[in-house]
């Protein structure tokens, strides 16, 4: 009986084998593959895997003109060479006609715990630097504090180490990174957005001093995200001047984010501080107005108005930000301009009409803490999408 | 021979004209029984049996113990939400005592898949879940022990809504909801393999 099973089985596997193989090679619907589903399928195992973000704005502030603008396409791109070796791409359109590559790195996965990491990369700082995808924050634009403080997106190029600790809920991320340019294509740093004109973005960008960076981020109790950032170093100099009193300056900067999450609630918080030494002779050698310290921070508070049951989402919010590019200028031998004390209010509603696709409208108020400056309003409006 | 073998999911199944009698049904599950012990136990990839072994062992508190693939008719399994092919139930036994199940398969992630394991104890309540392998740094924050906590004591009797009874992970949603339709939908199986008196 035994061995009438066996040859049974053995009939019935080598039938079921032939079976598959016809199967494949005609034509029906269940086996056959296009182009588009060997991408898709393609992202297990191996393969190339592609997405995408962006988001188009109509920015409307009060007694002027509006602006209607495809602020930003990404194509992402990734390729999988084995379990352990990925190659990620980002590549950018911004404002329709300026291209970027956003990221474009290499990683190799090590152990459950460790991968290495080379390329263009993200810097992680605060929140929005890392998670800029318009579909995971609320407000038409990125909060301004990831802007002029943190000059999201903040990205260079670099090598580091990159992993998580699932037994203590903890994500760690450690490269050393190109720095900021001392000039930029003729640009200088400066009071108004800070370290922003300094972003190299991985354009034949110059070095001569390495930079550190690095977050923590802690998972452990539930709804809450807690992130700890921390970046040191020295902008970047061309050769000729690299030697001359003012030629580069030092960055120290420190971040620290909250994100909340429970049921229909949700809040989130950020603050960043800079640190900035040997301003005084970068401005005196430039003729800019470099502050010696740069701080914002901001909190934000959100109530989905649909139910959990609903894929749906609308979120109603509101943010408040305050940030300072002058908030310390007597170390840069400068005097202060408080119209770089600013402060902002956004309110509005995120509709996430799918997972993926966000249509938003919010209300900003714009101050700063010149006495008696008078408050602008601005509209914003549009869409974002994530795929 | 009036068989009928139907291919879907990359498994081969058997499969049987209605009509026939008593004992082809039994030489059919003899058969489906005797290739899942003699070949498909051991279909699951080396590290991730490594790694469901582990849990295992750590979770039941033992050191020796035997995993038989637990298959079901492809007519039934091919109709279930999750999938239950021949290398994702497993019975853990010792000496012919049964310990509890063992769940073993896929979800996506943003970009890739991961693998996760659930652990049942006798009457399918969840006694343990993990990420077994995680490919890509987005969401990556689902394999963290005390997130996966929460569904523990879950079963067929439980619906898993995100965000109300599974709490949200700010940057990792995708993976979040992935991980919580998956589970929602082995436990839903469950039930319906439950209700035809296939468990």
């Amino acid at each position: 009986m035994k061995n009438a099973l066996l040859s049974v089985a053995i009939l019935v596997s080598s039938l079921g084998f032939s079976q598959t193989k016809s199967k494949d090679s005609i034509a029906t619907n269940n086996i056959q593959q296009n182009a588009v589903n060997t991408i898709l399928s393609s992202k297990y195992k191996r393969g190339v895997t592609i997405g995408g973000y962006g988001q188009v704005d109509y920015n409307q502030p009060e007694g002027k003109n509006g602006e209607l603008d495809v602020h930003r396409f990404i194509m992402f791109l990734g390729y999988k060479f084995s379990e352990r070796v990925q190659f990620v791409t980002e590549i950018e359109y911004e404002h329709v006609k300026e291209l970027f590559v956003e990221q474009a790195f290499l990683s190799y996965n090590v152990s459950d715990n460790i991968n290495i990491r080379g390329g263009l990369m993200l810097v992680p700082m605060g929140i929005v630097n890392e998670f800029h995808e318009p579909t995971t924050f609320n407000g038409v634009e990125r909060p301004s504090v990831d802007k002029s403080i943190v000059p999201s997106t903040w990205r260079e190029i670099g090598i580091g180490v990159t992993g998580r600790f699932n037994e203590i809920s903890l994500r760690y991320q450690a490269y050393i990174f190109n720095g900021f340019a001392s000039i930029n294509d003729g640009k200088v740093l400066g009071g108004s957005n800070g370290l922003r004109n300094g972003r190299q973005k991985g354009a034949e960008s110059i070095i001569n001093t390495p930079n550190f960076a690095g977050k923590l981020d802690y998972y452990g109790i539930a709804g809450l995200r807690l992130g700890l950032s921390g970046y040191f170093g020295r902008t970047q100099a061309e050769d000729e001047v690299q030697e001359i009193d003012g030629a580069d300056i030092g960055v120290t900067m420190l971040g620290f984010d909250a994100r909340y999450v429970n049921r229909r609630f949700s809040a989130r918080g950020q603050y960043t501080q800079a640190l900035l030494s040997d301003t005084k002779a970068y401005n005196t050698l430039n003729g800019s107005d470099l502050g010696s310290e740069l701080k914002g921070w901001y909190a934000e508070v959100a109530y989905n108005l649909l139910p959990l049951s609903k894929e749906q989402k609308l979120d109603a919010f509101v943010r408040y930000e305050k940030y300072d590019t002058h908030a310390a200028t007597k170390d840069a031998g400068i005097a202060r301009n408080l119209a770089y004390n600013r402060n902002e209010w956004t309110t509005g509603l995120s509709y996430h009409v799918a997972p993926g696709a966000v249509v938003k409208a919010d209300y900003q108020i714009l101050d700063n803490a010149i006495e008696n400056n008078k408050s602008k309003g601005q509209f914003n409006f549009g869409f974002g999408f994530w795929f | 021979m009036p068989l009928k073998i139907i291919n879907r999911k990359g498994n081969s199944i058997l499969d049987l004209d209605f009509g026939f009698n008593l004992i082809n049904m039994i030489i059919k599950y003899i058969l489906v029984l005797f290739t899942s012990v003699l070949v498909l136990a051991f279909g699951l990839p080396k590290n991730i049996l490594k790694k469901v072994n582990k849990e295992i062992k750590n979770t039941f508190n033992v050191e020796q113990f035997q995993l038989n693939s637990k298959t079901f008719p492809s007519n039934i399994a091919d109709v279930l939400p999750a999938s239950f092919g021949d290398d994702n139930l497993f019975e853990i036994k010792t000496n012919d005592n049964l310990l509890g199940y063992a769940y073993v398969s896929k979800a996506e992630s943003k970009t890739d898949h991961f693998d996760y394991l659930i652990l049942f104890d006798k009457d399918f309540i969840i006694v343990k879940s993990k990420v077994l392998a995680y490919r890509e740094d987005y969401g990556g924050e689902i394999g963290s022990k005390r997130w996966l906590k929460q569904f523990i004591g879950k079963s067929q009797s439980d619906t898993l809504i995100y965000g109300d009874n599974i709490m949200a992970i700010s940057g990792a949603t995708i993976s979040v909801r992935s991980m919580t339709s998956a589970i929602n939908n082995v436990l839903s199986s469950i039930k319906i393999l439950h209700q035809k008196n296939l468990l």
